[in-house]
């Protein structure tokens, strides 16, 4: 077989700058002659870094022994004639066999140490993958679901296609989708263990048994190109500090032809009457505490332009407004005193702002569950939908 | 009885999936080893837990498997894989026309992966300036994906590998 062949299922760069060589995509040669060339490379990078180079697997979907045995031998003898340097094998907790094969390494070479890069993620997942956010998750989904179950269809959705929910927290929305539209399949993607343990209690509970869960990572996902009509992405790009690329993998895995849809937000927007001047100041820091977070709760507007700049067109964008209208105000109420909860209680906490701000910052929320549920009062929580088409 | 020939006790197993072709056709292109342990993957995983992680821990076992039986097989014969399932396990099954000189090599390999000292076999593999042998990879089975191998014989000139893969207790 020839070296061209390889070169498509897989990539090998060598990233000067953050010292970092690469290897992803399926790697599975017959020989190592078929990936000297990558070889060569990997033995030049070692040449040229200082101090610490990293070598990142965590996009490697595939790789046989010929393979590893290759890039292993170059690093262990590398060891032996380099104790000036370390080497970080870095790893996805995703693709459990890359961690399982790599960590031997180290126990030949006390140089090589093995690092699972998505335990760390990013900057605000620990505030969204807390358990105790669950319920209040379920209750978004059923107040969003009213407006959303007629915009899908404008956006793609319908009977028979082939979808994707990533990042789709306790699966609530696969399964109501799952439901009104009929998909022929589902699959419904996360990165938090304890959500997607969640939906699969659920879904073994109503004896569903065709959305599949799965653990994964959105920025890196092991779902290959061109796969789905479909491809959901709701309230995630706005928590998630690099959303261009997220938006380039959700793109990856939609087919030509096929629509990417995305909810975010623009806090600031929230809006209630009475006491409108507390509500607003509030939420105004809601947006300044997450960008302090590195997440952009303000994003709702900018999809049009996010999903232009990642190479969608026919991009539809349109907004709704959550309100305290929609069914139990109570609902409403319980979404907010969650999110005084979790912003006031331990975003600003940990942001180290002081108890006088903290004080003024849950007021705002209290006097939005007060509009919510004064019988003359309105609250509401706007939300962004647009949606993008593949090119053919 | 040595180790390598000791069979399974249980035999609840229940078939999944299986093919069979010509080994000359198995030869004549290399990529039959990543194309069929992919497309096995995903068949056999569509209703686990977590159906694209344990498709991509299948493939990767399975596709090690082809690869011995690829490297070591004649073109005469027939290759024939199956897979079964019971709970957790999956049980691949792959016979292969193994030419008499090279049985015993089958079966020392095999023993080599229930042996104590097998960790300690597969680390100074890694640090030999050899590339992987077939005894290796079984190795690899063992230690990363706590495969359980056995051979079985009854029909020479082929041989058959059955490696027990708890994957799905692994990928949850």
């Amino acid at each position: 077989m020839s070296t061209a062949m390889l070169a498509a299922p897989f990539q090998a760069e060598f990233d000067a700058n953050s010292q970092e060589f690469s290897l992803a995509g399926v790697l599975r040669p017959r020989s190592v002659d078929e990936i000297a060339h990558s070889i060569t490379e990997f033995r030049s990078a070692i040449e040229e870094a200082r101090g610490v180079l990293y070598i990142n697997v965590k996009r490697l979907a595939q790789m046989n022994n010929t393979a590893f045995h290759a890039f292993s031998r170059v690093v262990l003898d590398a060891c032996r004639t380099r104790s000036d340097i370390r080497f970080v094998v870095v790893t996805s907790s995703v693709v459990g066999w890359t961690e399982r094969m790599f960590r031997h390494l180290g126990k030949i070479e006390p140089q090589i140490t093995v690092e699972v890069y998505d335990s760390k993620f990013y900057p605000g997942q620990s505030f969204v993958e807390d358990t105790s956010f669950i319920p209040i998750l379920r209750t978004q989904t059923k107040m969003t679901w009213r407006h959303e179950r007629t915009i899908l269809p404008r956006h793609g959705m319908r009977p028979g296609i082939v979808m994707a929910d990533i990042c789709c927290g306790i699966g609530d929305f696969a399964v109501l989708v799952r439901k009104e539209f009929q998909p022929a399949r589902i699959v419904a993607l996360d990165h938090s263990r304890a959500s997607l343990a969640y939906a699969r209690d659920v879904a073994a509970n109503f004896g569903i048994s065709d959305i599949e869960y799965s653990y994964g990572d959105a920025s890196e996902m092991l779902l290959e190109d061109n796969q789905f009509d479909l491809v959901t992405c709701r309230h995630s790009l706005q928590i998630f500090n690099q959303p261009d690329l997220l938006l380039k993998e959700l793109y990856r895995i939609c087919k030509p032809g096929g629509r990417v849809y995305i909810t975010n937000e623009k806090n600031s927007h929230c809006l209630g009457e009475p006491r409108a001047q507390s509500i607003q100041w509030t939420y105004n820091e809601v947006a300044k505490l997450f960008a302090h977070f590195e997440m952009d709760v303000e994003l709702g507007p900018k999809s049009r332009r996010f999903l232009a700049e990642a190479g969608f067109d026919d991009i539809l964008v349109e907004s709704f407004m959550v309100t305290n209208q929609d069914g139990d105000p109570q609902d409403f109420a319980d979404v907010i005193t969650a999110w005084e909860n979790v912003y006031a209680g331990e975003m600003a906490v940990k942001r180290g702002d002081p108890p006088e701000f903290i004080e003024r910052f849950r007021q705002g929320f209290r006097d939005h569950i007060f509009a919510a549920l004064h019988p003359k009062g309105y609250a509401g929580w706007p939300i962004w939908a647009a949606s993008g088409r593949k090119p053919l | 009885m040595n180790a390598a020939q000791r069979q399974p006790a249980e035999a609840k197993f229940e078939p999944l999936l299986q093919f069979e072709m010509e080994m000359g056709t198995f030869l004549s292109d290399w990529q039959h080893c990543d194309q069929l342990s992919t497309f096995m993957a995903r068949m056999i995983s569509h209703n686990r837990t977590d159906p694209l992680r344990h498709s991509n821990f299948f493939s990767s076992a399975l596709n090690e498997l082809l690869e011995v039986s690829f490297r070591g097989g004649t073109p005469e014969g027939r290759i024939g894989c199956a897979v079964y399932r019971h709970g957790p396990k999956e049980r691949v099954k792959l016979s292969f026309p193994c030419p008499p000189g090279q049985r015993q090599f089958f079966r020392e390999a095999v023993a080599k992966t229930h042996r104590n000292d097998a960790y300690a076999r597969y680390l100074d593999a890694l640090s030999s300036d050899l590339g992987p042998s077939r005894e290796v990879v079984l190795l690899d089975l063992a230690i990363n994906f706590d495969a359980e191998i056995h051979l079985e014989e009854e029909a020479p000139p082929s041989i058959t590998i059955i490696v027990d893969l708890p994957l799905e207790g692994i990928v949850r």
